[in-house]
């Protein structure tokens, strides 16, 4: 068992030793790599900020309820308050609602020509939480409540933002799989170069006994370091590009006195692309180095 | 060691290499193979290593029987086996040590084993002092040599050679036979394909001659 890990690790040493004496080769598959993982990670980050944001604009959402004409306005106020999944319920008689409108819209003395005041009394509810489905039930009980006349949510915009980080999330994932396939495949032409280049060798290794196993081993660090480098690149080029966006979204965030941090990747998720980016360059070495193997001599 | 019953090799194109060969070779023994070029002395090699297959015949060799050799288990088949190439087929870019190392490194040998194994078969053919050495800064026959101890450092039962003193002169290439009777005299089967009449005179050992793809003279 120890001579096992021993001569794995030897051909892990050697394997790393044969990328740094071609550097230029491996420098360029790691980048091409790095880049092509860097396009869904990156996208992904995109996504995951503006989850952020849209998280901190359900927090402000509201839903109102416009109430029937001569409606005890306090006394529903306090029945919706115990509604489940209301969080609370602020109850604006039509004075207050007119009141504000004059403060606010500038049409002050256009409203005083009024004989009556036109607006409804309005009940401004908080959800407990915005996820569509329980908002949807939360505005049909809304509706069905008595002295109800319209329910109006301000969140419907932000249930379509959910939709289209949604269509967001599948893009990334549809993404990835296509540039996992790119890893393969580019990690798989540059092994099927290598073994051809140590025909020679690999015909010698044969001769003395070395089984496909043996021969195979060195291709498949190779890949996989290959890979696993690719995906550190990727990283990198991660970092770097919220390096370079991190001063005009501070910028942005103090215009609009919010307190908005870039998110970043994260460990768990860094940790997981590394083994995404190792596995697929071991499969891709893997496909490629067998069936070059399998053409050769026996 | 070695059986062969009324082997065919044809290779495509209808170029008959092998005709009905026929021979055995005892454990212990040791055997000259010659005939002109193209007598098919490489295939029957080739055969016996089975780097190639038969068109017909059947092949046993050191307790294999080759025609049911799985892909698989051919590795296995030739660690028990020390081939001695014409063209030596050395690794270039690794040392003398390393190439000599190779079929011990392959069967899972290292360490103290493996040091000691490949120093004595260095040793053995007197080249102990180049192991630091690459393969393209020795002479032809220095380089044959290493393959020779390439080829006894496992300690095959068996030993093949294809034209083992193919461009040496005289004095060398007596050496490279000298040591295979030396093998040969610890109990290693020897088998070395040559055309070279000298060695065969020298030596007095049995003699296999092909024509053409058929067996002449006695097996």
């Amino acid at each position: 068992m120890k001579s096992y890990f021993t001569r794995h690790l030897q051909v892990l040493v050697a394997t790393l030793g044969d990328l740094v004496h071609s550097p230029t080769a491996t420098l360029l598959t790691v980048l091409m790599i790095g880049v092509t993982l860097a396009l869904p990670a990156g996208l992904y980050v995109g996504l995951l900020n503006l989850e952020q944001l849209s998280h901190g604009w359900h927090r402000g959402g509201s839903l109102s309820v416009y109430l029937q004409k001569g409606a005890a306005g306090q006394n529903v106020a306090a029945t919706i308050s115990r509604m489940k999944g209301v969080q609370s319920a602020r109850y604006i008689s039509p004075e207050q609602g007119l009141q504000e409108f004059e403060k606010r819209s500038g049409f002050g003395d256009a409203l005083a020509t009024l004989h009556h005041n036109p607006l409804p009394g309005v009940v401004v509810v908080t959800p407990d939480s915005v996820s569509p489905k329980t908002l949807a039930t939360l505005v049909d009980a809304l509706k069905a409540a008595p002295d109800v006349a319209h329910v109006q949510s301000n969140l419907a915009w932000l249930e379509r933002l959910d939709a289209a980080l949604a269509f967001g999330h599948r893009l990334v994932i549809i993404l990835s799989g296509l540039l996992g396939l790119a890893v393969v495949l580019i990690l798989g032409n540059t092994t099927r170069v290598a073994v051809v280049n140590r025909a020679t060798e690999i015909d010698i290794i044969r001769l003395v006994g070395g089984t496909d196993a043996f021969i195979r081993r060195p291709f498949l660090y190779a890949g996989a370091l290959t890979g696993g480098l690719g995906a550190l690149c990727a990283l990198l080029l991660l970092e770097l590009s919220l390096m370079l966006l991190s001063g005009p979204i501070h910028r942005l965030d103090t215009l609009y006195a919010s307190h908005y941090t870039l998110v970043g990747l994260g460990l768990g998720r860094a940790l997981k692309l590394l083994a995404f980016g190792t596995v697929f360059g071991w499969l891709g070495a893997r496909l490629a180095v067998g069936r070059q193997l399998r053409l050769g001599p026996r | 060691m070695i059986d062969l019953s009324h082997v065919f090799k044809r290779y495509p194109g209808g170029n008959e290499a092998l005709n009905d060969i026929s021979l055995s070779l005892a454990k212990g023994e040791m055997a000259f193979l010659t005939g002109h070029s193209g007598a098919g002395k490489s295939t029957l090699l080739k055969l016996i290593c089975r780097i190639e297959q038969p068109t017909r015949g059947q092949i046993i060799v050191n307790n294999y029987n080759l025609n049911r050799l799985s892909r698989m288990r051919v590795p296995y088949f030739r660690r028990g086996i020390g081939v001695v190439f014409q063209d030596n087929k050395l690794l270039n870019d690794r040392t003398i040590f390393d190439n000599v190392a190779l079929p011990l490194v392959v069967a899972g040998i290292t360490g103290d084993d493996m040091r000691k194994r490949v120093q004595a078969a260095l040793d053995k053919v007197g080249l102990l002092a180049r192991a630091r050495s690459y393969p393209l800064t020795l002479s032809g026959g220095e380089q044959q040599r290493v393959g020779i101890a390439r080829a006894i450092t496992h300690r095959p039962a068996l030993l093949i050679a294809d034209e083992p003193t193919g461009n040496l002169d005289a004095a060398m290439s007596d050496e490279i036979i000298d040591l295979f009777r030396d093998f040969n005299d610890h109990g290693v089967t020897v088998l070395i394909a040559t055309h070279e009449l000298r060695h065969i005179e020298r030596l007095q050992k049995r003699v296999i001659a092909l024509g053409r793809g058929h067996m002449v003279g006695a097996a």
